[in-house]
């Protein structure tokens, strides 16, 4: 394992039954990087989580911190932080209760539980019970908890998945804060916009294999050569064309007979990609 | 350590805000004093209702709070998102298993208030009290263990302890089903409280039921490692 690598994933297996799950992932996720891993829903990412943080056995190599993932101890756990699909709150005890739980496994300070609390914005909601509170609130109380003891590494499983753009926007926030800190994060996620946007690097997940592994740029330009061109007349006509040396006589034509009132590359987006690679569309 | 009082500490907060498990601790301690209270004032009746909610309520509480904590923390995800932070699961069955035992046993000391109790039987009492939590909460832990979510427990853990707390009331009312309660744990502990001795039989049926039921606590528990504990 390099010592960069986080991360290493290799020819990874895991079936449930007589079914499948994963086929043989192979990954390496590096210090101080966003990693996305995109998929529709059953592909398999949260399954990759249950295995890294050491919830599952899996066939192949699959190691955190170079430490074999079935073998992970409290050393490896004090290291990570995780958000899950489903938040694991106490809906019956208060934001701060919640919090001292994990504060006292971790050793952190009651300091700590307040500075975590107002990292995501809910200083002042130390005494409200968890049940009072928005799906958005407990999802930022759900990364309150995560980074209470500052791990190196932290999973989000599909953390803004159901929230409104706004309390979405603050997750993201907290995400590019974080990777600032230099905490590596993996992330699960369905939203290419969010992927493209977050993550230095993205791998798609498809049937239980990586069909492709790269920058979410880069993968975009290398699959979707061919960008096209919209084009709007002043007639109000509109025309897609290849972005292809063949037709920029037409292009020159609309220029020169005084035709063209807008002209726009469409780069093709992830959801494109991943509809190119697999024939299936991301969930939106 | 630090983990596990941790642990305890929000089970009692929890369990405390908690008004279904609160009910299960209480009723039947309520319904003595109720009976008690109302004829107790016949010769022995108040030892015999002490005595007859007293084996119900060592049995039935652990069984059903026990199943219910285990269940309520799979299917709400924060068993799962405990063990991400490094819990052990025996560190988490630990302390479950003490949050249970304390407070039936606290609950269950409601009944020693109701009636006049030597200091000798009143540690017998006490003593039995303790060993049919224990065992109940075994048999709680087993069910919440193997099952999904609280109503998948509570399917179990209902009948189960149902059957197991008024076993030995029925009994008093048929020679058939007196022999087969003598071969219950439930069974032993009910004539414990109501002032028998200590026999071979007794010390039989609950060390066979403990090991039992504790072979099948780690089988469940082994299963639950090597799959999701989601």
């Amino acid at each position: 394992m390099d010592e960069n690598n986080v991360i290493l994933l290799k020819d990874v297996t895991r079936s449930f039954g007589e079914k499948q799950v994963l086929k043989g992932v192979s990954l390496e996720i590096n210090k101080g990087e966003i990693f996305g891993l995109l998929g529709p829903s059953g592909a398999g990412k949260t399954t990759i989580i249950n295995i890294l943080t050491g919830q599952l056995s899996c066939g192949g190599k699959a190691e955190i911190f170079g430490v074999n993932c079935g073998k992970i101890g409290r050393e490896v756990y004090r290291r990570t932080g995780a958000v899950l699909d489903n938040c694991g709150l106490y809906e019956r005890l208060s934001c701060a209760d919640n919090l001292r739980l994990y504060a006292s496994i971790h050793r952190v300070s009651s300091s700590g539980i307040s500075e975590a609390l107002a990292l995501v914005g809910l200083d002042g909601c130390e005494h409200k019970k968890v049940k009072a509170l928005s799906k958005g609130m407990k999802q930022r109380l759900c990364i309150a908890r995560a980074i209470l003891h500052r791990p190196e590494l932290l999973f989000l499983d599909e953390p803004t998945s159901g929230l409104d753009p706004a309390t979405a926007s603050v997750i993201h926030a907290l995400m590019s804060d974080l990777r600032r800190n230099g905490t590596t994060i993996f992330l699960t996620t369905h939203n290419m916009d969010e992927a493209y946007r977050m993550c230095d690097r993205i791998a798609l997940l498809s049937d239980g294999t990586i069909v492709e592994c790269g920058e979410p740029g880069e993968l975009c330009r290398r699959h979707c050569s061919t960008s096209e061109l919209s084009i709007v007349t002043t007639e109000e006509e509109r025309i897609t064309l290849t972005n292809m040396p063949e037709n920029a006589d037409e292009v020159a034509g609309l220029i020169r007979g005084g035709r063209l009132k807008s002209i726009h590359s469409s780069e093709p987006d992830l959801g494109t990609v991943f509809l190119r690679l697999t024939g299936k569309e991301l969930d939106k | 350590m630090r983990t596990f009082t941790a642990l305890f500490i929000k089970q009692c907060k929890d369990s405390m805000r908690n008004l279904p498990s609160m009910m299960i601790l209480l009723i039947y301690p309520a319904v003595a004093c109720i009976m008690v209270t109302a004829m107790g004032s016949e010769e022995g009746m108040s030892r015999f209702f002490v005595t007859m909610f007293g084996a119900m309520h060592c049995t039935f509480a652990p069984i059903s709070i026990a199943a219910n904590i285990l269940s309520e923390e799979k299917e709400k995800g924060t068993l799962r998102s405990l063990r991400m932070a490094g819990v052990s699961m025996v560190n988490y069955l630990l302390s479950l298993s003490l949050f249970v035992i304390l407070a039936a046993m606290l609950t269950g000391s409601l009944f020693l208030v109701m009636d006049s109790f030597d200091t000798k039987y009143a540690i017998q009492f006490c003593v039995t009290m303790l060993c049919g939590d224990v065992l109940s909460t075994l048999v709680g832990l087993c069910i919440g263990i193997c099952s999904k979510n609280v109503a998948a427990a509570n399917g179990m853990a209902v009948p189960v302890g149902l059957v197991l707390a008024l076993l030995p009331m029925l009994a008093r009312f048929n020679d058939g089903i007196a022999k087969a309660a003598e071969y219950t744990y439930s069974g032993q502990i009910s004539m414990l409280l109501e002032g028998g001795d200590v026999t071979g039989k007794t010390i039989g049926v609950c060390a066979l039921y403990f090991a039992g039921l504790w072979v099948a606590l780690m089988i469940l528990f082994r299963r639950s490692r090597t799959e999701s504990i989601q």
